[in-house]
């Protein structure tokens, strides 16, 4: 027998298939499915057959056919039962009805592990509810939404078995269970909406819900009947049975909510169990069998509509995601910049998820739609996300509990979806989810249920039957998995673009340079080219020079077309200079400068007859560069400093070095004309000359020479100045 | 056929005009044989080979139609007899690749064209006390 003693402790583990019980208001008989021997009774056989329970065991089936009168004389339960098993199904068979002690009962047979179950309940119902049953059916599946459907469910059940409250309970995630429709006597408090606790429907009750469809518990209040039997040590299965007995919890459990009769549907979505319709009456009312059964033909009825209204509502949404993924792709593919084309239209980043706001950090700008946290929030956010997850996709519904900071903007924010979108892990798209301050109305407080008993807790739930609220806070709503699969498929599309777009712009790279190289190649050949005309002009001219019949104003003009031959053959040198310094490959060396400087000098100083001025070398720290070009850098500035300085009455030019940090910085002071702040920004550009120096010879070219080898190097080229006080130009050269 | 002082390669006429007037006022006992392209003075130097005559100094122009001045400057570098005949590029460009190249091929000396006619007449002087007299003493 079972000695299982049960209490909220353990009550997860207790048997409840096997109850060696059943409720009183039928009788159960078990025959062994080889000999077909009487092996179980319910003791309450006696009041229902008069004759002591007992007497029947093991005996043979045809001894109870004495007792049962039936509808064809001839016809004995044996015959039924060889027929079912012929036929494996005792559908079609049972409810079969016949009369025990002139009172109508419905014999029922189901299996059990080595036995038959045959369970005799009374016929209650005079009339045939079969078409009651097909018009609900179709009202029921009137409904268009899951949520009409279960009102209309819980409408028709109430219709067909009366009784005084019917509920959808749905099961959530983690198990709980809520109120999702109601309909019920007016005079009743509502349930509608309150939450239950995963304790409340144990796991093996809820196995055996999906087992046997429906379950009567006809009166709370009546007492037990035992299964008597000769096999002690092997309890009775009787999961497929309808008159199996209730676990005393559960019996205290409808108590207290004062209900005395209860009844449920299964209701089973793709293979599991979605939830119940629970019925409840505040009377004991038994449900006759062929309403039970129509009950039940509603509830798979339910269930195969939530099936498919839950795979449509669901096909709805991935549907709606993929065309937003469509939409957008269309955008990128139009639109010159990634951020406008995810944001700037009608259907946006925001419609990828079922989120509420959205920020994207893109080339280093954030952008946002919808609600967000302020942009310091997203960006401490981000530098967080960078070091807490190493994934393309993070997402939590529950943010303020892990990360701290975002408590203060959870209405915002307590769910969110970060992807990133590019190596660099800047870059990246969340979306946001506020928070849903909940407000879950538990039925009864799990907390008081354990009411201790003389030194043991025993049982007794659910004692005080109020409604405790509970809000959840700091959380949002869940993220989806077609919502994490829209994101993923967003991200590949957003990638792909990104790439596309880099390989773009390598390519223009690419031509630009080219281009660039064509140019220095072009200047350069054209330059050369001029300088062997230009030179043959000059020489005929210095050849006529020497012509004795040419007169002093001849002479004159001649020196006029030989000082600008000079003229326009320095400016060719000067810019075939330039495009040397984009064309030839440099050679990095140790250059030493005071040597080199002292070259340079001695150059410039016998070129410009600069005798007069002054020159002060500070310290010459040796450069890393390309020797002919770092030489051509300070022949220009040196040049303009002699160049610019030379009208002064004491003219004078320093040169002097430092290191600082990774670089050595060289500055060529002057105390000349100086250079306009105002042109600060043309200085170094080509063939640009300030107005000051007008009457000075120049081409414009060699501050842009010296500005494009200090760039070649990586370098730095600058300058402070003040006019009619003097320049400094500052170049400065890595060490590495 | 005589024997040239300078073998010079130029396509520029006017350029070898200049040479012509500069030589002159040099020196006008300087015997200066001049060819236009790298075909003419291919054969002149073939000529040179056969005839047993050396000048004692070639330029040669580095841009010229067709053979170029780094082209005749590999052949004359093959010719046995040739070899020893200092030769000196002559050209517009002042490009240290070039130079570079020149040097490499074997080139005596590079020198990037005087600007104007005072310039080249001063460069012939150095060019001519160079290979003419303190070059030869030294040989």
């Amino acid at each position: 027998m079972n000695k299982f003693s049960v209490d909220l402790t353990n009550c997860d583990k207790e048997p409840i298939h096997i109850p060696g019980k059943i409720q009183s208001h039928g009788l159960l008989i078990a025959v062994n499915k080889s000999d077909l021997n009487i092996s179980y009774i319910s003791d309450n056989a006696s009041l229902f057959l008069k004759a002591p329970a007992k007497n029947f065991l093991e005996k043979p089936l045809t001894s109870l056919n004495s007792f049962i009168k039936q509808q064809e004389a001839e016809f004995k339960i044996e015959d039924l039962l060889k027929l079912g098993v012929i036929k494996k199904t005792f559908d079609s068979i049972t409810p079969y009805p016949l009369v025990i002690n002139e009172n109508p009962f419905y014999l029922i047979i189901s299996p059990s592990e080595n036995d038959w179950l045959l369970e005799f309940e009374p016929v209650t119902l005079q009339y045939d509810i079969q078409s009651l049953i097909g018009r609900s059916a179709s009202s029921i599946l009137k409904g268009k939404s899951v949520s009409d459907l279960l009102k209309g469910a819980v409408v028709e059940v109430k219709k067909l078995i009366g009784y005084d409250r019917i509920m959808i309970y749905k099961f959530l995630d983690d198990g709980h269970g809520e109120v999702v429709a109601e309909e019920k006597e007016s005079d009743l408090a509502s349930f509608f909406g309150l939450h239950y606790p995963a304790s409340d429907i144990p796991k093996q009750a809820r196995e055996l819900y999906k087992l046997n469809l429906t379950r009567l518990i006809a009166d709370v209040n009546t007492v037990d009947s035992p299964i008597i039997t000769f096999k002690e040590y092997a309890p009775l299965d009787l999961t497929n049975g309808s008159l199996r007995a209730v676990s005393p919890i559960h019996i205290q459990y409808l108590k207290n909510m004062g209900v005395y009769s209860s009844f449920s549907i299964s209701l089973i979505v793709n293979n599991e169990l979605w939830g119940l319709i629970a019925c409840h009456n505040y009377s004991s009312k038994f449900i006759d069998y062929k309403a039970r059964e129509g009950s039940k033909l509603i509830g798979q009825i339910l269930s195969s509509a939530l099936e498919y209204r839950q795979e449509e509502e669901d096909s709805e949404v991935v549907e709606q995601f993929k065309d937003t993924a469509t939409i957008i792709t269309t955008h990128l593919n139009r639109d010159k910049y990634l951020v406008e084309a995810l944001t700037g239209h009608k259907r946006t980043l925001l419609d990828v998820t079922k989120g509420t706001g959205v920020a994207i950090i893109f080339e280093n700008v954030l952008k946002t739609i919808g609600n967000v946290p302020v942009e310091t929030d997203i960006l401490e956010l981000v530098a967080w996300l960078k070091i807490n997850s190493d994934e393309s996709i993070y997402y939590t519904h529950r943010l303020s509990e892990i990360f701290l900071p975002a408590k203060k903007y959870k209405s915002i924010a307590s769910g969110i979806l970060a992807c990133s979108i590019s190596k660099d892990p800047d870059e990246i798209i969340i979306w946001f989810k506020p928070e849903q301050l909940t407000t879950v109305n538990w039925a009864g407080n799990a907390d008081k249920s354990v009411i201790f008993d003389q030194g043991s807790a025993s049982l007794s739930p659910r004692k005080s039957f109020e409604i405790w609220a509970q809000i959840i806070s700091n959380t949002s709503e869940k993220w989806f998995p077609e919502e994490i699969t829209s994101v993923l498929r967003i991200r590949e599309i957003i990638v792909t673009f990104i790439n596309k777009k880099a390989n773009e712009i390598r390519l223009l790279n690419e031509k630009l340079q080219a281009a660039y190289e064509e140019l220095d190649t072009f200047s350069y050949t054209i330059s050369h080219d001029l300088k062997t005309p230009l030179t043959s002009i000059k020489t005929y001219a210095e050849l006529l020079l020497k012509n004795k019949s040419i007169d002093g104003n001849g002479n004159k003009m001649l020196e006029r077309i030989i000082s600008s031959a000079n003229k326009m053959n320095f400016l060719i040198r000067e810019i075939l200079n330039l495009a040397r310094v984009g064309r030839s490959e440099l050679t990095f060396e140790t250059v030493n400068m005071s040597s080199l400087l002292k070259d340079i000098n001695a150059e410039i100083w016998t070129a410009f007859k600069a005798d007069n001025i002054e020159l002060i070398l500070g310290q010459l720290l040796s450069l890393k560069g390309d020797k002919t070009m770092i030489a051509q850098v300070f022949t220009n500035l040196i040049s303009n400093a002699v160049k610019y300085s030379s009208m002064e009455d004491k003219p004078k030019i320093e040169i002097s070095s430092y290191t600082n940090g990774e670089e050595t910085i060289y500055a060529v002071s002057d105390n000349g004309i100086g250079i306009d702040n105002r042109y600060y920004d043309r200085v170094f550009e080509l063939f640009k000359r300030m107005d000051n120096v007008k009457d000075i010879d120049g081409t414009g070219v060699g501050l842009a020479i010296v500005k494009r080898i200090v760039e070649r190097h990586n370098g730095r080229v600058w300058f402070e100045s003040k006019l009619n006080a003097g320049s400094i130009f500052y170049v400065a050269f890595k060490n590495r | 056929m005589k024997t040239p002082d300078i073998f010079y390669v130029e396509d520029d006429v006017d350029y070898a005009f200049f040479m012509q007037t500069a030589v002159q006022e040099l020196k006008d006992t300087i015997n200066l044989t001049i060819v236009e392209d790298g075909t003419e003075a291919l054969h002149s130097l073939q000529n040179f080979a056969e005839s047993k005559t050396k000048p004692k100094l070639i330029l040669l122009d580095l841009n010229l139609p067709g053979l170029s001045g780094l082209d005749l400057l590999k052949i004359i570098r093959d010719i046995p007899y040739l070899k020893s005949v200092p030769v000196i590029l002559f050209s517009t460009s002042d490009d240290p690749e070039d130079v570079q190249a020149s040097i490499e091929f074997g080139a005596n000396a590079y020198l990037t064209k005087p600007d104007g006619y005072d310039n080249l007449v001063k460069c012939l002087h150095s060019v001519h006390d160079f290979w003419f007299n303190q070059h030869l003493r030294l040989n």
